[in-house]
């Protein structure tokens, strides 16, 4: 049984700044460069530069004197490392175990996983798929060791298959360059003429221990899955506060779509491994000088689907102008919280209308911001002014069990007025409150009709008359 | 009722329509009752569903909230307030046995934002009711937000105030309000009839009681 899938991304780099970029742009010969002992060479290309002649390995001046557009940008390990463990997370829907292998490398133990994806094959569909939402390069490879799983990936050799045979077989047609042993020690071996591992592997390891050193028996064992070096598996961070650099200015933030949805597309999966929502996010555009542009984004209702999350995001974001060019773009998701509790209640239909109540209020809030999309609430206060306040939306407004006579409408502030114009139809209603603050009123409130035969609320008090609401 | 063949054919066609009846395809359900008998009648059943409905009032507050607080009040009713004159008093809106959680209220001063949030409300299915506030709505705007109301067969009510000549406008209904003694409707256009002139509607019934005065 092959319990070990390794994952092999060549151009990790490169594939994934493309694919924070509109697609257009990927048809354009680009390619990553390295100085390696004084020499610079190109290490990663696309599609469009592999096709017209541009090779691995090849030095930087012939590469761009064989494309002379070819775009050139400098490799960088970190940040392909970094990448890598941001892939993993994605992948963490699916694999439960997964070791990082720096800079392009994952391994993922298979066996615990034969089960829940319905065997060998439904696991390799089940990266597929997930796979397939990125538009990275990539070799998979099975193996019955995890060195073997990757010496395959590595090499270019697709090996999907549950027989330790086929993997065997594979391995052994394998040139000594691809061992992944020190330069030294394949130099020893070649020199012998063992130029396959099938041939090293054919040996005894008494005598390959006697001939090349211990480091070669180990090596073997591990090969062989007889010795394992302990694996640290990857755990997802309980934070999201991820960044990804632009390889060209932006101006502008349609421009910043591309890598938004890249990120959010992280965001979600990062939700999902934990099965979390959220309600707020920190989009932030940094610069080249001074501070970064912040875009807080805050949910009526909690979300965790990168659709809702982008489509909430534009409409924030279309009312903030970027004053500098962006040259880095990142994300955090702030209080995330459990979907369990929602979920339950979900069947019961009156939630699900809240629900769509809230997402309504999400979208208006993002493009007329917060404070004007508001909800009504009543409070234990005597003093009219307190009793009724418009505040900024909360699903969860309580609605009192008043029962005395008050207007529909208030005015915002209370209109001086004269006694003559009213017929006083009913009250008073004396409402003396506020004594513990420095609003104290002192009023007599009437129900009257004005020159039109309008029901308004006026009261009296010692500065005079006031009107201060409508009944229809 | 069967026609004579060529009378026939004309209302095929669509040329010839029937004054006060409303046609059989119309169901009952197709109309909200608006709460009150006098207006029901006078509207073949009250308000149509998938309908942007106009009041223009004579002057604020002379009951147009009233009249509509029936249809407010139900259980079932979520409402988007969009510009409202002045604060929608919550212990006046419980007193009319409101459920104050659903009810939305949105200020926003740029016109175009403000139809947004309508036609928003509108697509939702979470909002039932739209009532927007506006000086006076231009007729593409009329004719989006009937559109929206129209495939998801919503209510929108826009108060503005009286306007003085009439422009056509894509409403379905548009009354006029005034006061006199009681409310009085007018009816300015309507589905399946002619207008109508003003008549008394009783909505002072939702309202602290009035006394004659001396």
């Amino acid at each position: 049984m092959n319990a070990w899938l390794y994952l092999h991304f060549p151009h990790l780099l490169l594939d994934y700044q493309l694919a924070l970029q509109p697609p257009e742009l990927s048809t354009m010969p680009q390619a990553l460069t390295q100085s390696h002992a004084a020499r610079r060479t190109v290490v990663q290309a696309n599609n469009a530069a592999l096709q017209q002649g541009v090779q691995v390995d090849m030095a930087e001046v012939l590469a761009s004197t064989l494309v002379p557009q070819l775009k050139l940008h400098d490799y960088d390990a970190t940040k392909e490392s970094a990448m890598l463990t941001q892939l993993a997370q994605v992948l963490y829907q699916d694999m439960a175990q997964i070791v990082l292998q720096p800079p392009q490398g994952l391994l993922f133990e298979v066996q615990s996983l034969l089960r829940l994806h319905q065997g060998f094959a439904g696991v390799v569909k089940r990266m597929q798929a997930r796979l397939q939402q990125w538009p990275l390069r990539y070799i998979l490879s099975s193996g019955y060791s995890p060195l073997s799983a990757k010496l395959l990936a590595a090499s270019g050799h697709s090996v999907l298959s549950t027989e330790p045979a086929d993997v065997k077989a594979a391995i052994a047609e394998l040139p000594i360059e691809y061992s992944g042993l020190p330069e030294p020690q394949i130099e020893k071996l070649r020199n012998v003429g063992l130029l396959t591992l099938g041939a090293v592997l054919q040996l005894p390891a008494a005598e390959l221990g006697a001939r090349f050193g211990r480091a070669i028996t180990t090596y073997v064992a591990e090969l062989n899955g007889d010795f394992s070096a302990p694996q640290s598996f990857y755990h997802p961070p309980h934070r999201f506060d991820e960044q990804v650099e632009l390889n060209a200015e932006v101006h502008s933030w349609p421009q910043l779509l591309f890598p938004l949805k890249r990120l959010l597309q992280q965001v979600e999966s990062f939700l999902e491994i934990h099965q979390w929502s959220t309600r707020a996010l920190l989009i932030r555009a940094h610069h080249r000088t001074g501070p970064a542009t912040q875009v807080p984004i805050q949910f009526a209702h909690a979300v965790w689907q990168q659709r809702d999350l982008l489509s909430l995001s534009q409409l924030h974001l279309e009312r903030q102008k970027l004053k500098q060019p962006v040259l880095a773009l990142s994300v955090r998701v702030q209080r995330p919280e459990s979907r369990q509790a929602k979920e339950q209640a979900m069947f019961s239909a009156p939630q699900a209308q809240t629900d769509s109540l809230n997402a309504l209020v999400s979208r208006l809030q993002a493009r007329l911001g917060e404070s004007k999309v508001q909800s009504l609430h009543v409070h234990d206060d005597w003093r009219p002014e307190y009793q009724g306040t418009l505040k900024p939306w909360q699903s969860d407004s309580t609605s009192g069990g008043l029962l005395l006579p008050r207007p529909a409408w208030l005015l915002p502030q209370a209109e001086p007025t004269e006694r003559q114009q009213w017929q006083l139809q009913w009250g008073p209603e004396r409402i003396v409150s506020g004594w513990w603050n420095a609003d104290t009123i002192a009023r007599d409130y009437y129900i009257a009709l004005d020159q039109w035969q309008r029901q308004g609320w006026i009261y009296q008090c010692d500065k005079g008359w006031f009107l201060h609401g409508w009944f229809s | 009722m069967a026609y004579p063949a060529q009378v026939e054919a004309l209302v095929q066609k669509g040329w010839l329509w029937q004054g006060q009846e409303v046609p059989a395809n119309k169901a009952e359900q197709q109309f909200l009752s608006s709460g009150w008998a006098e207006l029901d009648t006078r509207l073949g059943g009250g308000w149509l569903r998938g309908s942007v409905n106009e009041l223009q009032v004579r002057q604020p507050f002379i009951g147009e909230l009233a009249l509509l607080l029936p249809v407010l009040s139900q259980a079932t009713t979520t409402a988007l307030w969009v510009n409202p004159p002045v604060q929608p008093y919550a212990p006046g809106l419980c007193y009319q046995k409101l459920t104050l959680s659903r009810h939305v209220v949105v200020h926003e001063a740029d016109d175009k934002l403000a139809l947004w949030t309508a036609e928003q409300a509108l697509h939702s299915d979470a909002v039932n009711i739209v009532l927007m506030w506006h000086a006076g709505l231009s007729a593409t705007a009329v004719r989006r937000l009937q559109q929206a109301a129209e495939t998801k067969q919503k209510l929108a009510f826009v108060i503005t105030p009286w306007q003085q000549q009439e422009e056509a406008r894509a409403y379905v209904t548009r009354l006029q309000l005034e006061r006199s003694d009681s409310l009085a409707v007018r009816i300015l256009k309507r589905r399946f009839g002619w207008p109508l002139p003003p008549f008394p509607c009783g909505v002072d019934a939702r309202l602290p009681r009035r006394r004659r005065a001396l």
